[in-house]
């Protein structure tokens, strides 16, 4: 991986903190001073415990919500007021139900204004390749949780983002499909080149997706630690990957500085 | 290609269960679609019932009238009801007073209908003018609609325009509240997706907000039937020379019961007339 290589990272956030309702009696403060970088392709996973503040982040990242202290930037652009310039996807699948699986996917593109014909070529692309032909015309209600996640997913690539948000995106799924669109997903953002991030509470899963693991302390969160993932490729397979001594290491210490905080 | 289906489903050990995770092995073995039944397949069973529970108690009422235990002055008797039932259709005014109650109704379920649909949903659209407007629609609700009658018939006359008018207030008042109450129980997670994909407040609107609450509007339209009917009706109790609610008021001043019945049947055949239309409405719309 060249995560070594000196970039420009795609992604910053420095000193970011968010106070919900600052100076009244209900303040809550989500996280406090953090700071870290995603790289070009690199796959950065974040987990906490819940309730820490990590989904309170993403709606910074994606400039939904404004953090009250230091700044994120994307593509060396400060977040502002804007959204719509990062990939984001939820632990709901968010499908509209009233729409085809297609017109699911061309959402982004129609509010973006892109023209019918272009973004429904587009999206029948994405369906052929990522194994969903055929069910261009079906609607949500007719698929498995799977391929819902599936087609949240393509709705999320077919805007092209550089930066892909991924807020517990399998937390809703059965354990194999779990396991299925793990390695699929991650295949996916290798291939098209993105970076993402990853909030989930399965570590495993953290490990086995991502380059780099920050691990948050409870409410208000902090980075507790940072993990390099030194996994090829080919050791990713979700179940070899449960053999591999390094996978093991990661598991416990990261095990136990979640422990120790949600304990505190 | 990541991973299609045919791949992925060769890296975890293969077994039963597998299939059973839907994604990607699912659409293997055929179609993964489910199948969604009818949900109301027509069942000649309940039509029949149906006949047999209305003509069980008409029977019963006409035995009752006939035994001498009901009299026919109080309760009215279904054997006679016929009878003005022939006669008034012969003379046409059955069909003329259910004409007249029918257009009342119609145009205030209309007017109603679009503008409380429109105002509830324009109050999502400016959440500044909802937050206004919350108390007013709690007032407005709350207040006996008869209490309007004066400023109705002082406003509108006492022309088919004030019939019109008290359909349209109380259809008026309940669109807006169940259109009002659909736009606000839009899944926020959905309204922050629209947002992270750069989606102004229209643009929301028009591709979640408002289809979301279809199911809502149709159910207001729904009540609505009931609403507009007692609207036209009251306005006819209030003054009228015509229509069902006349009928009615009329021959219950001079205890002809029968007649009485008869108009309380000829809204009930309108209120089916006019659900059945609601419902082929909800159909075309129908998304779920
Ligand atoms: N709009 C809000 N106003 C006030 N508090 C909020 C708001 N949104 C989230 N919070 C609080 O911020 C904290 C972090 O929430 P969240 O970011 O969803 O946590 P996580 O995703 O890590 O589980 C929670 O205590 C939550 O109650
Ligand atoms: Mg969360």
């Amino acid at each position: 991986m060249d995560a070594m290589t000196p970039t420009a990272p795609v992604l910053e956030a420095r000193n970011a903190g968010m106070v919900f309702n600052p100076g009244t009696p209900d303040a809550v403060e989500a996280f406090r001073d953090v700071s870290f970088t995603v790289a070009p392709r690199e796959t950065l996973a974040i987990v906490g415990p819940s309730g820490c503040g990590k989904s309170t982040l993403f709606n910074c990242i994606a400039g939904l919500l404004r953090p009250t202290s230091g700044s994120i930037f994307v593509g060396g652009n400060r977040v502002g007021d804007t959204a719509g310039h990062v990939g984001y996807m939820l632990q709901k699948d968010l499908l509209l139900p009233w729409r085809t699986v297609l017109e699911n996917v061309v959402l982004g593109l129609e509010v973006r204004g892109t023209p019918r014909r272009a973004s429904e070529a587009k999206a029948k692309d994405l369906i052929r390749s990522y194994g969903l032909a055929g069910f261009e015309a079906a609607k949500p209600s007719q698929l498995s949780g799977g391929m819902r996640q599936r087609v949240a997913f393509m709705r999320t690539l077919a805007l092209d983002p550089d930066v892909i948000l991924l807020d517990e995106p399998f937390s809703a799924l059965d354990f194999q499909t779990r396991l299925l669109l793990q390695i699929e997903t991650m295949s996916i953002i290798r291939e098209q080149n993105k970076s993402a991030i990853l909030v989930t509470h399965d570590i495993g899963e953290a490990i086995t997706m991502a380059d780099r693991i920050i691990v948050m302390t409870h409410r208000p969160a902090r980075v507790l630690a940072v993990h390099d993932v030194e996994l090829g490729q080919e050791d990713r397979d979700p179940v070899n990957i449960r053999e591999n001594p390094h996978y093991n290491a990661c598991f416990k210490q990261i095990w136990s500085e979640l422990g120790a905080k949600v304990a505190s | 290609m990541a991973a299609p289906p045919n791949n992925s489903a060769a890296s975890p050990p293969p077994g039963p269960a597998l299939a059973g995770a839907g994604g990607p092995a699912a659409s293997e073995n055929g179609p993964a679609l489910k199948k969604v039944w009818p949900a109301n397949r027509w069942d000649p069973r309940v039509l029949i019932l149906q006949c047999a529970v209305v003509a069980g108690l008409l029977l019963a009422w006409e035995a009752a009238v006939r035994s001498g235990f009901a009299p026919a002055y109080l309760y009215g008797q279904p054997s006679g009801i016929w009878l003005k039932a022939v006669n008034s259709i012969a003379s046409g005014s059955l069909l003329r007073d259910s004409w007249v109650t029918f257009e009342e109704s119609v145009a205030g379920f209309l007017i109603g209908g679009v503008l409380g649909t429109a105002a509830g949903l324009a109050l999502w659209i400016s959440p500044l003018a909802g937050k206004v407007a919350r108390p007013i629609i709690v007032a407005l609700n709350g207040v006996p609609k008869i209490a309007l009658a004066p400023l109705i018939i002082i406003w509108f006359g006492i022309d088919i325009g004030s019939k019109i008018a008290s359909a349209a207030i109380l259809t008026f008042i309940v669109s807006l509240i169940t259109a009002q109450s659909g736009t606000s129980r839009v899944d926020a997670d959905l309204l922050t997706l629209m947002r992270s994909l750069g989606a102004n407040r229209w643009q929301t609107f028009r591709k979640v907000v408002m289809p979301a609450t279809v199911p809502w509007i149709m159910a207001g339209l729904r009540l609505n039937v009931g609403f507009a009917l007692i609207g036209a009706v009251v306005g006819e109790y209030i003054a009228a020379k015509e229509g069902l609610g006349y009928l009615v008021y009329y021959a219950g001043t001079l205890y002809d019961l029968n007649s009485v019945w008869l108009g309380i049947f000829a809204l009930m055949v309108m209120a089916l007339v006019l659900d059945g239309a609601v419902t082929v409405l909800e159909r075309t719309l129908r998304w779920e």
